[in-house]
């Protein structure tokens, strides 16, 4: 699938879990450029700056958590979409994130077959 | 989760070595169980009538089955159902460890009826792994480390086995549990878990055995030591524990939480009371699990 002229936020404190999902990523579709942020006030940074197409939040980070980044970032983007990944034992702040608006979710481990579902509804090759 | 602790039972019995055990375990998803196996398990043949069939195979071009069905150790209903069976992998395990020469038939006949004694397992249906067997077993590592027992130390133990073999592998073996005032760092990640009171976790090894751990972890091949090892150690143990704090959230109605893993590089691991190290060997090194409580 080519996704070339999208871009793609990736923020998650876990240098290997961005790594994993740029690689999974990188595997189902090609083109597309990716821009990286290890904590919630980052992801508020460069979604102002580099207005991606799909971002993928952690929800436990340092400094600005992934919750408060998306109620942030939805404040001025109401269309932003933000795709929550989560951790087990996050069920509460999961749970709040949906209500604020995050698209969807993928629970760590996550498997590569739940990376292609989403970059295909989401970004759909077009 | 059986075949871990029949291997930290023959280790600790000095039946096997180490390097033997992880020989014997590498293949057990390539090997399939023998008849004659299942038929000691079962009880249905002694280890001498299995080694008697065997020899007659080696002469005459016949099945296990056949043999054992002319010489009146089986009849055919009874093969039938053996060759339908599920057989435990700690089964399996004592057959590679036959077929390398390590022990006889008649040995692992002994040892299996020895280990389903002491782990307490004889009359459960092994078939199907039992959880109260698990406890069991598993408030036996406790008792080697002259812990006491609970409710929630014990579900830690057995989620840590079951994160190992769901995220790492199942070719380990759990060794001796021990009890520590302070546990000398080499390398790892640690994270406190707060419930009625705050306890710490800690995964500790050489950088090589991190690097082989991570690597399974993450699905990748690295072959140095860098940021990815980090992340990947402190992933594991982030998930391992928020899968014990969703467990004991659920089932004990505890509230807890978790701080953010933190790199430890050197000194010493001590906690209000002790620490307790669960060393876990795999065939790329030892693990050293910890929870200072």
């Amino acid at each position: 699938m080519d996704i070339t002229n999208k871009k793609i936020l990736v923020c998650d404190d876990s240098v290997l879990a961005r790594k994993q999902l740029v690689d999974a990523v990188n595997e189902v579709a090609t083109g597309a450029t990716f821009i990286e942020g290890k904590n919630g006030a980052e992801a508020v940074e460069l979604y102002k700056k580099e207005k991606p197409n799909l971002v993928f939040m952690d929800i436990v980070m340092p400094e600005k958590d992934g919750t408060e980044a998306l109620k942030e970032i939805k404040s001025f983007d109401e269309e932003a979409v933000i795709i929550i990944v989560s951790s087990v034992g996050t069920q509460e702040q999961l749970k709040k994130a949906i209500k604020l608006g995050a698209k969807d979710f993928i629970q760590k481990p996550f498997e590569k077959n739940q990376i292609k579902e989403i970059i295909e509804l989401r970004l759909g090759g077009k | 989760m059986y075949t871990q602790f029949l291997g930290n039972y023959l280790l600790q019995k000095g039946l096997v070595t180490q390097e033997q055990l992880f020989n014997a375990m590498s293949r057990l998803s390539q090997t399939h169980i023998k008849l004659g196996t299942i038929a000691i398990h079962e009880g249905l043949m002694t280890a001498n009538e299995v080694d008697e069939c065997l020899y007659v195979q080696t002469r005459e071009d016949k099945r296990f089955g056949e043999i054992a069905i002319a010489r009146g150790y089986l009849d055919e209903s009874q093969v039938e159902e053996l060759l339908s069976k599920q057989t435990p992998d700690f089964v399996l395990l004592g057959q590679n460890l036959v077929e390398d020469g390590v022990f006889s038939y008649e040995e692992l006949e002994r040892i299996i009826f020895d280990y389903k004694n002491e782990a307490e397992l004889y009359d459960l249906d092994l078939d199907v792994e039992n959880q109260d067997a698990i406890e069991n077993i598993i408030s036996k590592f406790f008792l080697m480390a002259e812990m006491p027992t609970n409710d929630l130390n014990l579900m830690y133990l057995e989620l840590m086995f079951n994160s190992l073999i769901r995220f790492i592998g199942e070719d380990f073996s759990p060794l001796t549990p021990m009890v520590l005032d302070e546990f000398p760092v080499t390398f790892g990640v640690s994270q406190g878990v707060s419930s009625d009171h705050e306890f710490i976790t800690h995964i500790d090894c050489d950088r090589e055995t991190a690097i082989a751990f991570s690597s399974r972890y993450a699905k990748e091949d690295f072959n140095e030591f860098n940021e990815y090892i980090v992340a990947a150690l402190e992933d594991f143990l982030n998930l391992h524990n928020g899968l014990f704090i969703v467990n004991a959230s659920n089932q004990l109605s505890k509230d807890i939480s978790l701080s953010p893993p933190v790199i430890t590089e050197e000194g010493v691991l001590s906690g209000p009371n002790k620490c307790v190290d669960f060393p876990v060997a795999y065939p790329f090194g030892t693990v050293h699990l910890l929870v200072c409580f």
